[in-house]
Parts: C-alpha cells; sequence; structure tokens
C-alpha cells in the first residue's frame, strides 16, 4: 500500500510534467503497476520483459536501495537477430519494500525473431536474456465485464470486450473465475477466442461474483495471465420448485392421505353419525308396523299386543294422550244384540288395551250383536240394548252418514274422508283414531270438528273441553262416548222416549255440538276413556 | 474449419496433386477460401513440435550443410505498409526457401523418426500453398534464385536453427498473410 500511494504520487508528479491528460496516466499508472507485480510474481529471469501492444516493449528489472545506483549508470542494450545492437534508456523508480525498479521501454518491435537483451551497471553485465517479444505479451484485463441473465434456472452469461489488439483477436484466451458471493471457492472455465461464456450449473437465485483475465493462446503468440478484472455481482433467477423436493412433497403429501383415509376408514361410523344423523324413525315403537304390516295400521293394531296406546298423534303433537271417554247410559231399553258395531271398531275395541285407559270391556256378544244398520235411525231395541250394556261402543248406526269419524290408517287415506265424505248408511264407524291429519286442524284446539250443521253429526271433540270431566250433565239415559284427542268426542244421547222422537224425525243428538249441547242430555255412567 | 483440413489432408495424401502443383498447372482451387486460422495453427505446432524433436538430436542429427532461410522479423508498422501482394511475395519466396532446404536436409537424414518428421514438414508447406492459392494469392513464378529475397534471407548451418526458423516463420508473417487476406476479410465479423 505504501509503494502504491509513494509509486503512484512519484509516477503522477512525473507524468504531469511529461504527459497531457491526468486520468489516463492515473489509469497507466495503476496498470503498470499491476502487471509490475504480476511479473516480479511470475518471471524468474530478469530483465523481466512485457509486450502490452503489438510495437511495444517493456522491460524493468529489481534492486535493493541500498545497493542501488542511479539510472545513468545502467545501460540496457538489445539487439535482434541479424541486426546492430540499440540502446533503450532507463528509467528508475521507488518500489514497496526497499527496492528500486529500473524500467525500458521500447516502442518499435520486432516479432518472430529472436531479441537478445543486455544490461550493464558500469559496464559489468548484470542480466542478459534472449526472448521472442510475441512470446512476452502481459495484456490489460477485458473490459466492461458483464454479467446477463440468460433467461433459465441456474444460468448466468458473461460478455466482456476483447483487449483490441490487431491480429491477435483469434489467439486469445479467456479464464472466467466464478464464485458465489461471500464464498472464496470458486470455480474456473476456460474459452478461447471468445468474448461471452454462459456459466452453468449455478445455483437459483444465489449471488455470483465474476472475474475473468486473458492470456494469448501460445501457438503464435504467447504471454502471461492478465490482472483480473474486479469481480461482477450478479444474481441468478430464483428457483423452481426444485424437483426433486416437489416429488419428495408429492410422496409425503400421498402418505399422509392415505394415513388420514385409513383413519377415516376406521372410525367412519361415528362420523358418519355425526355428519349425516340417523333419522328417527318411529320403527322401534311400533313393531313390526312397517316391516310386517307395511304400515298398515289397522291391520298392526290387530295383531300387536302392546303399543295400541300410543296415539298416532303421539307423533305430531305434544298433546297429552287424552282419555277416551265412553259413556253409556244405563237407562237405556233392553239390550240390542243386533245391533252390532262394525267388525273393525269391535275388533279395535277389544283389543285396547293401555294402562291409561280405563276403556270398560266390550262385551263381546254385545259386539257381535251390533252390525251396521243400514238404517238411519235407532231401533228402539237397539237403544235399550245400548243401555243395558254401557259398553263402548262407537255408534256408527248412531251416527250414521253424517258422522265424521277418523280411520287410524297408515296411509291414512280415508282420513280426509270423514270429515265430509261420511255417506249415510255404509258408512261403517269404525274406532275414531283421530289422526294428526286429520284433526290437525283440531290439535291446535280443544280439537271440536265440526261436521255439519246438521243434527246428528258426530263433533270431535276432546276431553279438553272439558277439562275436570265436566262433561255436560246430561239427562239419563244418554250415553256418551268420547274419544278422546282425536278430539272426535260422539255423544250418544240417551233414547228417551223424547228422544227417539226426535230420532223419529231425524234428529239424532249423538253428539256434543259446541255450543250446542242439548240441555237434556246429561251424562250417565262413567265416561269410558279411550286413551292412545 | 473440418472440410478445410480434409481437403489439405487430401492434398497430402495424393501425389499426383503435387507433381501439378510443380509443374505450375495449378491444383483446382478449392471453392471457399480457407480462413480458419487454426489450419495455420496446426502446422505450426507440428513444426514446433518437430523442432523440439530434433533440439536433442546428435551432431544435427547427421545434417551438414548451410541452408538459404528467409528472415522472420515481422515490424508490424513495416508490415501494415506492404500491400498484400508484398506480403505474399515475401510469405511464397520464404515458403518456397524452406521447402529447398527440408528437401535437402531429407536428403542427408538417415533416420526413418527424422525422416517422418522432415517429411510431415515438407508436407504442410506443400498445404500452405494451397492455402493460400484459396485466398486468390497469385502464385509466385518459381524464382530460380530469389534476387529478391537477398535483403530478406539469411543462412543456417544447422537442422534445429533451420526447423527453428521455419516455426517463427510461420507463426509471424505467413500467420500474418493469412488472417488479413483480402478474402479472408469478407468473412471475419
Amino acid at each position: 500500500k505504501k509503494m502504491t500511494n509513494d509509486n503512484l504520487n512519484k509516477l503522477l508528479v512525473f507524468c504531469v510534467l511529461f504527459c497531457a491528460q491526468k486520468t489516463s496516466i492515473v489509469h497507466g499508472a495503476q496498470a503498470l503497476e499491476t502487471k509490475v507485480a504480476l511479473l516480479l510474481h511470475a518471471e524468474p529471469e530478469n530483465p523481466k520483459c512485457f509486450a502490452e501492444g503489438m510495437s511495444d516493449l517493456t522491460c524493468f528489472w529489481e534492486e535493493d536501495e541500498e545497493r542501488a545506483g542511479s539510472a545513468d549508470q545502467y545501460s540496457f542494450i538489445y539487439t535482434y537477430q541479424n541486426e546492430n545492437s540499440s540502446e533503450c534508456s532507463i528509467t528508475a523508480l521507488p518500489a514497496a519494500g526497499g527496492k528500486r525498479l529500473y524500467f525500458c521501454r521500447l516502442s518499435q518491435t520486432q516479432l518472430f525473431v529472436p531479441l537478445d537483451i543486455r544490461v550493464f551497471r558500469d559496464d559489468l553485465l548484470i542480466h542478459n536474456r534472449s526472448l521472442f517479444i510475441e512470446a512476452v505479451f502481459l495484456l490489460d484485463p477485458p473490459a466492461n465485464l458483464t454479467l446477463t441473465s440468460t433467461g433459465m434456472q441456474g444460468q448466468l452469461k458473461a460478455s466482456w470486450l476483447p483487449p483490441s489488439l490487431k491480429y491477435m483477436g483469434d489467439s486469445m484466451m479467456y479464464e472466467v473465475s466464478y464464485a458465489m458471493a461471500g464464498s472464496h471457492i470458486g470455480k474456473v472455465e476456460e474459452v478461447q477466442a471468445s468474448s461471452e461464456l454462459i456459466l452453468r450449473g449455478l445455483q437459483s437465485g444465489t449471488k455470483y461474483k465474476v472475474r475473468i483475465r486473458v492470456k494469448l493462446d501460445g501457438i503464435s503468440y504467447s504471454g502471461y495471465w492478465s490482472a483480473w478484472t474486479d469481480p461482477v455481482l450478479m444474481e441468478t433467477m430464483p428457483g423452481d420448485l426444485d424437483p426433486l423436493i416437489v416429488s419428495l412433497s408429492l410422496i409425503i403429501s400421498l402418505v399422509l392421505t392415505l394415513l388420514s383415509l385409513l383413519v377415516l376408514m376406521s372410525h367412519r361410523r361415528f362420523l358418519l353419525k355425526k355428519i349425516w344423523p340417523i333419522i328417527p324413525t318411529p320403527e322401534s315403537k311400533f313393531q313390526g308396523l312397517f316391516k310386517v304390516y307395511g304400515g298398515d295400521f289397522q291391520e298392526w293394531l290387530g295383531h300387536s299386543t302392546g303399543g295400541l296406546w300410543l296415539r298416532p298423534t303421539y307423533f305430531y303433537s305434544e298433546e297429552f294422550p287424552v282419555p277416551l271417554e265412553v259413556l253409556s247410559e244405563v237407562s237405556l231399553g233392553p239390550a240390542l244384540p243386533s245391533s252390532a258395531l262394525p267388525p273393525k271398531a269391535s275388533e279395535a275395541l277389544g283389543e285396547e288395551e293401555d294402562e291409561d285407559k280405563k276403556l270398560k270391556r266390550v262385551d263381546p256378544a254385545l259386539m257381535e250383536g251390533w252390525r251396521k244398520t243400514p238404517q238411519e235411525h235407532w231401533t228402539m231395541d237397539q237403544l235399550r240394548a245400548i243401555h243395558q250394556h254401557p259398553a263402548p261402543w262407537t255408534q256408527s248406526s248412531l251416527l250414521e252418514s253424517h258422522d265424521a269419524y277418523v280411520t287410524l290408517n297408515a296411509q291414512n287415506h280415508s282420513v280426509e274422508e270423514p270429515l265430509d265424505d261420511i255417506l249415510e248408511e255404509t258408512l261403517p264407524l269404525q274406532v275414531l283414531f283421530a289422526s294428526g291429519r286429520t284433526s290437525s286442524e283440531s290439535r291446535s284446539d280443544l280439537g271440536s270438528v265440526q261436521q255439519s250443521s246438521g243434527s246428528g253429526r258426530l263433533s270431535s271433540q276432546s276431553s279438553f273441553e272439558y277439562p275436570n270431566h265436566t262433561w255436560p250433565s246430561k239427562g239419563p239415559g244418554y250415553t256418551y262416548m268420547a274419544v278422546a284427542d282425536s278430539g272426535v268426542s260422539m255423544d250418544y244421547s240417551p233414547m228417551s222416549s223424547n228422544k227417539i222422537d226426535d230420532i223419529g224425525k231425524g234428529v239424532i243428538y249423538t253428539n256434543e255440538y259446541k255450543n250446542e249441547i242439548p240441555a237434556h242430555r246429561r251424562p250417565i255412567g262413567t265416561p269410558i276413556h279411550f286413551a292412545f | 474449419s473440418k472440410s478445410e483440413l480434409d481437403f489439405i489432408t487430401h492434398l497430402i495424401e495424393k501425389p499426383s496433386y503435387w507433381l501439378e502443383w510443380w509443374a505450375g498447372r495449378g491444383l483446382p482451387s478449392p471453392v471457399r477460401p480457407i480462413c480458419d486460422p487454426r489450419v495455420l495453427d496446426r502446422f505450426i505446432m507440428e513444426a514446433r513440435d518437430t523442432e523440439t524433436a530434433l533440439r536433442g538430436c546428435k551432431a544435427g542429427c547427421g545434417v551438414t550443410g548451410t541452408f538459404v532461410v528467409p528472415l522472420t522479423n515481422v515490424d508490424f508498422v513495416v508490415w501494415e505498409t506492404k500491400d498484400t501482394e508484398e506480403q505474399a511475395l515475401e510469405v511464397q519466396s520464404g515458403m518456397s526457401l524452406f521447402g529447398q532446404a527440408l528437401g535437402a536436409v531429407r536428403e542427408s537424414v538417415s533416420r526413418v523418426a527424422v525422416q517422418i518428421l522432415i517429411d510431415n514438414n515438407k508436407s504442410n508447406i506443400h498445404s500452405l500453398g494451397q492455402v493460400l492459392r484459396s485466398l486468390h494469392i497469385q502464385d509466385l513464378p518459381l524464382p530460380p534464385a530469389p534476387a529478391v529475397g537477398d535483403l530478406v534471407t539469411r543462412k543456417v548451418s544447422s537442422l534445429s536453427e533451420l526447423l527453428h526458423v521455419h516455426t517463427n516463420f510461420l507463426r509471424g508473417k505467413v500467420r500474418l498473410l493469412l488472417t488479413n487476406a483480402p478474402a479472408c476479410q469478407q468473412n471475419s465479423t
């Protein structure tokens, strides 16, 4: 560093006196300094000579300051083959480390011919050397080293400007040194007679430091390696997904997917339960209703022993089971053996059982005696029979055509019908179980469904109307049958002579009308409840 | 280029071509000028290898006598002042001198290895002539005694020196002529 500074200062002073352009002087001085240092290292012979261009030669040698003489003490004699000798003027410059450099520069040279150099100090030969000038080239480093991207991964393109030497462009070889920025370990690539090179195999997204030097190839011209250019930095393109990483990631994700699938499969039931909960079905409550009887509730009722007490409306409303109350009139006339309930109803009635029900067993005999009565009116005998056997009987014959009834049926087709389509005599009176559909209208309230305004109609009424079983007072001899919950309550007015007359007139107060309770009706007997 | 090298190799392998060349009929010149510097570079390297191989030859490999060789020195400044024809004259006269000298050497050596090397160099000289011809450089009328060459010749007395001069001649003047031939200047970038 001290040598550099001293030399620079002295060169500057020296050149200011003799040269015009300062900038070129500074650069020239720097270049000279570099080359001298290079040759001192690379060339063992003295004097060390180098050619920078086509027609020049610079020779120098080094001496210790202590033993060094002045420049005029030395003489530099050079002789081309078959020519006379010539002398070169010597310049002395101080150097670092207590040394002194002596320079000689020739501005006109001959190549391809041996040159004989002799250095004398005070007529004493101190150096002797024979060389070919075309073999001692020491060029300036290439200029304008630039790095560009090739557009491909891990590549950089280095381009430079070759030294502008005529005749020698195709004899130049370059050495490109590249390393990752910050690293000292780099690679070197050689290229001949070219001004660009593509560096391959670089890491993506990394900054690289590249430098280059030049030398003649040695066939026609040869010399020493030039100094390295200043390093140029450039970052390579960011990396794409490394194929190895991509494949590894795929494998790992595949393995994870398989594992998760295994876990899911092993817990699928639990998960299915959570995601797709099972829709509750009433099958468990109605054993065999759907599987055996295909939903035919009537049949199922006839065959099952348990569960009859469950009203279908249980599933549709939250109403509590309402007891079916059948009131029988004791004071009715003789039994009416001929009258019979419809077989279905009788069977159903006969088989109803529940802990909640307060059903009185229908006298089978009586039930059998009942049959569909085409007549519209009760006969006196029938009425008497009813009276004597206070059995819960739904009086289809009483109700006849206009009576509304609700049939419990899985299909529930006929449910709609009873409301308005009740025909006359042929309509059997079936056990009335209000289905949710038919009595849905009546669900909200106490369920009084008024079928018609006509008399003799059965109005569906639930016992809610009479919360405390405060049935409207009815005269003795009245038979009541209140079908609970369906809202169908049948109130059979007892057949008194008065009523018979009424019946005969076609007015049968067989049911309770809302707000139309005949005053003469009197509750007789204990209500019989049907509870489903 | 490879095709050019193949052409020259073909020339070397067929002596009839050389007979024609000596007779001055002219060999069929290639269609394209041979401008690849690697062609001459190969000749230079083979001359250098021959020089290196025969440097340690004892007693000059048994070669005696003196040989007239051209001067090889090139002063670029001076060289550039000469036109192509003048340059070509120098080159071709020099090449013929070397051809003669190597012919004389070939006859005096007895070792087969040396003979092979000398033969190779002689072939290269002939091939160079073809290369020059491809560059539309006119053949020299073979001078019986190159009066022009007095200024540009000297004498050597050993085989190694002859070969050394031969190498320098190829590296210098011949190369300069070839690389700057006008026919090649059109092809160069």
